[in-house]
């Protein structure tokens, strides 16, 4: 749940990356810490890996300041993605404001997938929140593998599942900005629709996203027009 | 549902985020090193270290003096709570005494959780005490308050400034592992608690279904023991008119008549024994049997029990023998002991195929006990079946083609029978080479019978009781 503190004229986000083992959630982070300018970020936290996985979890603050003074504090988190984890999952998971889906395109992943994203809505309902209101974005990554899933196949999931899907090769850093960039829109236009981010506390979408992307390497990175904008 | 608020989502003192004590050692040290003192405070104002070098009795002096000690204290609140930004940067605070401090705030994710105030030193441009230094400190007092002085490090602010970034550099490296220490601990605990939490609710739901489970288990074996005793009464009118027709109290009769009256008789004998051992398995799965105890020939039984069963051994082909040993007499339930000795025989004449033998024998045991066994060359049992055997309703082969027939309670019955006598039923086997069952009983079942009803057996609810 976003935190707002009207005193110190703060709002603390919560963004979680979720998905199967391996799908690449902290790749994600990753990619994004070295894009993001180390003015508007802290350092990336990684909790006890063991044989580069990710046991408790990632995360990375990023922060700014806006033109009316508002101190803007987003955590990213990623959950540890084996099975094992589960509690950990449901108590990362607790309090966030959006979530991005990481998925492994392949073919071969596609059950693996379905049953954490079933799991997600799980441990999502056990934190009392809903799916169908919470800001969600599907990460397709690993599209540079043999086996991924065409985009035929991706249109048609579209057409059953409600968040937009995003390609990705996290690796290369590719789709990484766009997953951040279209998790943080749905996000604000959440914050704003219930909170009223824009009348109460001057914050203009273009300014919310622009701040956090106007410190980003978006080289390479295909945004909308107007995203990016200073 | 919904789980207990984590502390992810709090915001952390910086007293939380270091081991102060530890922290306090590589402040000293530091502060060493410089020559200069070092406090650090946490966002409320608490003060968390504090090091002073060579200044104390500078300090002590001025605070001695009323004018001094004001302001002093106005130095001290500047150091503690000037403004000095959200920026990585060192502000300068000069006290009237000349001598000077660098604040800069201790930021984290953001955050502002405290500030370090470096100093004080003497700023390397100061050649002679200030005013309002000497305005404190008359005539032969100002020799002695720079002698004082002298024991405060002389730098250029410039330099202190650089030091105190060093400073900040190592403070933002501790807080961090701190916060990734403190994290790792206490989401470590969080998941221990909730994986405890999420198997006590699961615990809490298999215990649920158990006891429905067990419920739904007795309203079965209710169901079964009144269904059989249903189906028994009507059976008996089958059976009796059979007969009669067949002693020709309804007239004379055809021979092909009389052959099928024979078999409707035969078959109706064995649905009548299989539903007699449904009602038994449960009457003693109802916890409903009682035992008739007297003195009985186990001998007796044995032979009772062979001669039951040697028409059909006779018709497969089998060689039946019985070999009993001198046995004294025994405390028992008749007709419970022949019935288990009756379906031990039955089976033995079942799985043995034509020219095998069945040995019924018997011997006494030490400890005031007896041994019968039943023992056939059959088709004998794997051992992955054996620990079953005696379940209710386990069958060996349990497909729909099985070659024997069979409901699956005679051995549960023995078992039963035989427990509630205190006694034990074993079995032996080797597939292929045949099966002997080994029922062991006290002469005298003592502080037995388990299934000795305490309450007693509910009457059964039908037409004719």
């Amino acid at each position: 749940m976003v935190q707002f503190n009207a005193d110190t004229r703060e709002i603390a986000v919560k963004v979680v990356y979720y998905g199967p083992a391996l799908s690449g959630k902290t790749t994600n982070l990753q990619a994004l810490f070295r894009k993001i300018d180390p003015k508007v970020r802290g350092r990336l936290m990684t909790l006890d890996t063991k044989d580069d996985r990710t046991l408790f979890f990632d995360m990375m603050p990023v922060f700014f300041r806006t033109k009316a003074g508002v101190k803007v504090k987003l955590k990213l988190y990623t959950v540890p993605g084996q099975v094992m984890h589960e509690s950990t999952r449901r108590i990362v998971l607790q309090g966030t404001d959006a979530v991005a889906f990481v998925a492994d395109s392949r073919r071969s992943e596609a059950a693996p997938t379905l049953a954490y994203w079933n799991n997600m809505l799980k441990n999502l309902e056990a934190n009392g929140l809903d799916y169908r209101t919470l800001p969600i974005v599907i990460q397709m990554n690993k599209r540079d593998l043999d086996d991924a899933r065409g985009e035929g196949e991706l249109g048609d999931l579209l057409r059953v599942i409600q968040p937009p899907i995003v390609p990705a090769v996290a690796i290369r850093g590719e789709g990484v900005v766009e997953t951040l960039h279209a998790v943080l829109q749905r996000c604000y236009r959440s914050l704003d629709r219930h909170f009223g981010l824009e009348e109460q506390w001057q914050i203009p979408e273009r300014e919310f996203l622009g701040q956090i992307l106007s410190h980003v390497d978006l080289r390479g990175a295909r945004l909308p027009a107007e995203a990016g904008a200073r | 549902m919904s789980l207990p608020p984590s502390f992810l989502q709090q915001k952390l003192p910086l007293g939380d985020l270091l081991d102060v004590r530890a922290f306090g050692e590589v402040c000293h040290s530091f502060a060493e090193l410089y020559r200069i003192g070092l406090k650090v405070f946490d966002e409320a104002g608490n003060k968390l270290v504090d090091v002073k070098v060579g200044n104390a009795d500078f300090c002590g002096y001025v605070w001695s003096k009323p004018p001094g000690r004001e302001q002093c204290i106005a130095t001290v609140g500047r150091v503690k709570g000037e403004d000095v930004g959200e920026e990585p940067r060192a502000t300068r605070v000069v006290c009237f005494s000349g001598c000077e401090y660098v604040v800069q705030p201790i930021l984290y994710e953001g955050d502002v959780l405290g500030r370090v105030v470096f100093g004080p030193f003497v700023p390397e441009e100061l050649v002679e005490l200030p005013a309002p230094l000497r305005a404190i400190a008359p005539g032969d007092d100002a020799k002695k308050v720079e002698a004082f002085q002298a024991r405060i490090r002389r730098v250029r602010p410039e330099a202190a400034e650089k030091i105190l970034k060093h400073f900040m550099d190592l403070l933002d490296v501790m807080v961090f592992s701190g916060h990734k220490n403190l994290i790792a601990a206490k989401l470590h605990i969080e998941a221990v608690t909730e994986s405890y939490r999420e198997l006590q609710e699961k615990n809490r739901q298999l215990e649920d279904s158990y006891a429905k489970l067990k419920e739904l288990d007795r309203l079965k074996s209710n169901f079964l023991a009144t269904m059989s005793h249903e189906l028994r009464t009507p059976l008996t009118s089958v059976i009796g008119y059979s007969e009669m027709m067949l002693e020709g109290l309804g007239g004379p009769l055809t021979s092909e008549q009389r052959e099928y009256l024979g078999i409707i008789m035969e078959k109706g004998e064995n649905l009548l024994q299989l539903i007699t051992s449904i009602l038994d398995i449960s009457k003693i799965e109802a916890g409903r049997v009682r035992l008739v105890l007297s003195e009985v020939d186990a001998t007796q039984l044995m032979r009772d029990a062979v001669a039951t069963v040697l028409p059909l051994a006779r018709k497969k082909g089998l060689k039946v023998s019985c070999e009993p040993a001198q046995l004294p007499r025994v405390q028992a339930d008749r007709d419970k002991l022949r019935q288990c000795l009756v379906n031990l025989c039955s089976n033995a004449v079942k799985f043995t195929p034509a020219g095998g033998t069945i040995n019924v024998s018997s011997e006494a045991l030490p400890g005031d006990r007896v041994a019968i066994h039943v023992t056939d060359t059959g088709i004998g049992i794997g051992e992955e079946h054996l620990p079953k055997v005696f379940d209710v309703f386990y069958q060996v082969d349990g497909s729909s083609t099985r070659e024997y027939g069979g409901a699956g309670l005679g051995l549960a019955i023995v078992k039963s029978f035989v427990e509630a006598h205190g006694g034990e039923v074993t079995v032996r086997s080797t597939l292929g080479q045949g099966t002997t069952f080994a029922l062991v009983l006290p002469r005298e079942p003592s502080a037995v019978l388990a299934l000795t009803p305490i309450a007693a057996p509910t009457p059964f609810v039908g037409r004719t009781g």
